[in-house]
């Protein structure tokens, strides 16, 4: 067994693929989405308007805890947004593409799984996109590397910053937050067709 | 020992904690047939966790050996309808800071040992991490909702001395297992090592801190000779509940 180990020989047929504002619409869905008051939550309405406000803008909480009512709160509305996000059409199109052409799958999320793996598997499976592996990881750079993945599909700043550093070509969808990403290497797209050339090239 | 106290956990099903990592480790992992639920690279050091299922039961024995031999943590489940152990994860709820015993984290403990103890439950107490694991063991599977109910009151009366010494009882996060909201809840086993800072998972007997060894032979006679009867652990609840009921009437009055 290896311990510890950063492969030397990277997979090039093994592409790891994020889920939320990758595969799927979660900010137009948090942000636009119907999030009823459940007075069982033990919030006022009030409060949990504010708290809903909040979350939208996506602002922690300043307190030095970590587990708060505030905190329960946003991962309930993030759990409804996991169920009710869209699948991007030309995403679930390119994972088919790369079942069918043998690439290994490992979605790779920021997404407390420990909470939200039934839901992301119904997902899954609902709109019939294929994987081999699930994976959470906050790093998902860290986790490339160490699994010697070359390829990282994911929306998030830090891995496109990042992954030049580190070997991981990144691809991200073009979104309204990329509007003012510093240089580096990883390759922004308006559609998955894009990816499927270059990562064949 | 350790076979001998997960009797009750969910049958074919863990939490494998690792160092290792990478396609052929998780291929090796899988080997006897079982499948991966999800993986998860930690946020502290380079160190994974995997959700396995249908494991063998040869498997599992493989796999609490190299607890044992700490070349893993196992983590099990705990059933979804009845079980025959509790744990009260008790954890500091800073986000700074936070492996440190606070005045509060032994001000509860304290109180929880102290009560159970009261109420004929003797617990099995071990650090982890963040403060302890407390440990109840019954001589027969009880239902969630009792055991949660039972914990939840306990937890109250461990926290009380802290509201009436007017500190903040927020700084201590209870999470109790199982849990009737959160299903599919799992905690290493004793004699792990913590995930984050590799301490080992000593026992906290009410005088003093045990050492590994020490550890290893007071969990041997815990899980002998400390099995709470059924009975006992319902009138425990019984007795908890009627001092809610009492609280709550002199509240009103």
């Amino acid at each position: 067994m290896r311990v510890g180990l950063i492969p030397t020989v990277a997979d090039p047929r093994t592409i790891a693929v994020d889920l939320d504002d990758t595969l799927n619409n979660f900010t137009e869905t948090l942000q636009n989405g119907e999030f009823p008051y459940d007075a069982a939550d033990s919030l006022s309405e009030a409060t949990f308007e504010e708290y809903l406000r909040k979350i939208r803008n996506g602002e922690s909480e300043p307190a030095d805890l970590l587990s708060t009512g505030y905190n329960y709160c946003r991962f309930k509305i993030h759990l409804s947004c996991y169920q009710k996000a869209r699948a991007r059409p030309d995403g679930v199109e390119f994972m088919r593409w790369l079942r069918r052409n043998q690439w290994r799958i490992v979605i790779c999320t920021m997404r407390d799984l420990r909470r939200s793996n039934d839901c992301t598997k119904a997902w899954l499976k609902e709109n019939d996109i294929p994987f081999d592996y699930l994976f959470m990881a906050s790093n998902k750079i860290v986790f490339c590397k160490a699994w010697g993945i070359r390829h990282l599909i994911d929306d998030a700043l830090f891995s496109i910053v990042h992954g030049e550093q580190y070997d991981v070509n990144v691809y991200y969808p073009i979104l309204p937050v990329h509007q003012a990403l510093p240089a580096s290497s990883a390759r922004g797209f308006h559609t998955f067709e894009d990816v499927k050339r270059w990562i064949q090239e | 020992m350790l076979k001998e106290f997960s009797r009750g956990f969910v049958r074919h099903k863990a939490k494998i904690e690792s160092e290792e990592f990478g396609f052929a480790y998780l291929e090796q992992l899988l080997s006897d047939g079982s499948t991966l639920e999800y993986g998860h690279l930690a946020d502290t050091r380079v160190l994974h966790k995997y959700k396995i299922v249908n494991i063998t039961d040869c498997r599992m024995d493989e796999l609490l050996q190299m607890h044992v031999m700490k070349e893993c943590n196992v983590c099990r489940y705990f059933g979804a309808d009845k079980n025959d152990v509790l744990c009260f994860n008790m954890d500091n709820n800073h986000r700074t800071n936070n492996t440190a015993i606070t005045p509060e984290m032994s001000l509860a403990l304290d109180a929880l040992r102290e009560c159970l103890l009261g109420l004929g439950c003797e617990p099995l107490i071990v650090t982890s991490g963040r403060g302890y694991h407390v440990w109840l063991r019954l001589d027969e599977p009880v239902e969630n909702k009792v055991l949660f109910n039972f914990m939840v009151q306990a937890a109250a009366r461990a926290l009380l001395p802290l509201v009436i010494g007017g500190n903040d009882h927020r700084t201590i996060r209870f999470r109790f297992y199982p849990n009737i909201e959160v299903s599919a809840l799992s905690l290493r086993l004793f004699g792990s090592e913590h995930a984050n800072n590799k301490v080992f998972s000593r026992v906290l007997t009410p005088n003093v801190l045990l050492d590994e060894a020490d550890s290893w032979k007071y969990f041997e006679h815990f899980v002998r000779n400390k099995i709470t009867p059924t009975a006992t652990f319902r009138s425990a609840l019984d007795e908890l509940e009627a001092g809610l009921s009492a609280v709550s009437r002199g509240s009103k009055t």
